[in-house]
């Protein structure tokens, strides 16, 4: 603004904030909205992180159990880590069969897959930068 | 013993916010609420439209708190930040655009016959009470506002000098009446 359009005594009344009756039941809204934000996130994380947990936990049985014999030392204790293994197994794939990921085979996709996949997160970062920037701008 | 949440400044209020400290930033929002909420209204949004930009306002500036240097207050940054919101939401219904000269209404008087700024505003066309508002209450540039609103930097600087010169009329104390007259005033 230029110095004949500056006013101090505008200045400082646009500087006095109105009193609103409901400053408090505002800033309740505020907080409850910040809460859920964080609730949502946190909710969308944790069920990201339990899928990649199960996932990782099943890649890794399949792989240590499935070459397992011989590397427990009793015939019958080998028996028992397989049991308890296929149990988990059998309950981590039911688990993964009602994400609709029962078929996700890490190990088994090819490079041109990975290539894909990994091209489309980056697409999606990219894009997501694109939009915040535009926000911000 | 932590130093209670009232006694701390701004500043540190943000620093703690920006690491995720959700009961800082409500401080914050208790202490600058209404001044954001207030801008709001005086720049021409209705109440609840305010409410919901202001609150969008307070959201996205704890998401952006890191940003938050202390350079200029708190206030005036989440200001900012609720003006820019309200600038999008009017340029989609492209109000501002249309140069609305509203007639010149005789705002509400005290018992002094002064009037307050929110009053005086009224008198003000959309256009002159936004780029009024944008200038002296959200600290903006007439270069940034012209941007924000997509008007020609001579058109803003003529906003904001009209609005200007029928607030100064407006706010102006009447001159003293002589005792035992009544007063009029319109």
């Amino acid at each position: 603004m230029s110095a004949d359009e500056f006013d101090p005594d505008i200045e400082r009344l646009f500087a006095r904030a109105p009193a609103m009756p409901d400053a408090a039941l505002f800033t309740a809204q505020v907080e409850r909205r910040l809460q859920k934000g964080s609730a949502l996130r946190g909710l969308a994380l944790g069920i990201a992180g339990i899928v990649g947990g199960v996932v990782a936990v099943r890649e890794t049985l399949t792989v240590n159990i499935g070459s397992g014999d011989g590397v427990v030392a009793g015939e019958a204790l080998g028996q028992g880590v397989r049991s308890v293994s296929f149990n988990a197994q059998t309950a981590i794939q039911s688990g993964l069969d009602q994400f609709g990921l029962g078929n996700l085979e890490l190990g088994s996709m090819g490079g041109m897959q990975m290539f894909w996949i990994a091209a489309g997160a980056l697409i999606a970062l990219a894009a997501a930068g694109v939009v915040r920037l535009s926000q911000e701008v | 013993m932590s130093q209670p949440l009232v006694d701390r400044h701004d500043v540190e209020l943000a620093a703690l916010a920006a690491a995720g400290g959700r009961r800082e930033f409500g401080e914050l929002v208790r202490r600058h609420g209404s001044a954001v909420r207030g801008l709001l209204r005086r720049m021409g949004a209705q109440p609840a439209l305010a409410d919901d930009i202001a609150q969008d306002a307070f959201i996205q500036a704890f998401e952006r708190c890191a940003e938050f240097r202390g350079d200029g207050t708190f206030a005036a940054w989440v200001k900012r930040i609720a003006a820019r919101l309200y600038i999008k939401r009017v340029a989609k219904e492209a109000r501002y655009v249309a140069e609305l000269e509203s007639e010149d209404v005789a705002p509400a008087t005290d018992h002094a016959g002064r009037v307050d700024l929110d009053e005086a505003l009224k008198s003000l066309s959309e256009a002159e009470r936004l780029c009024v508002s944008l200038c002296h209450g959200a600290g903006m540039a007439h270069p940034e506002i012209a941007t924000a609103l997509n008007l020609p930097l001579g058109t803003v600087k003529s906003h904001v000098k009209r609005g200007l010169d029928k607030l100064r009329a407006r706010l102006q104390p009447e001159p003293a009446q002589p005792l035992g007259r009544t007063q009029h005033v319109g």
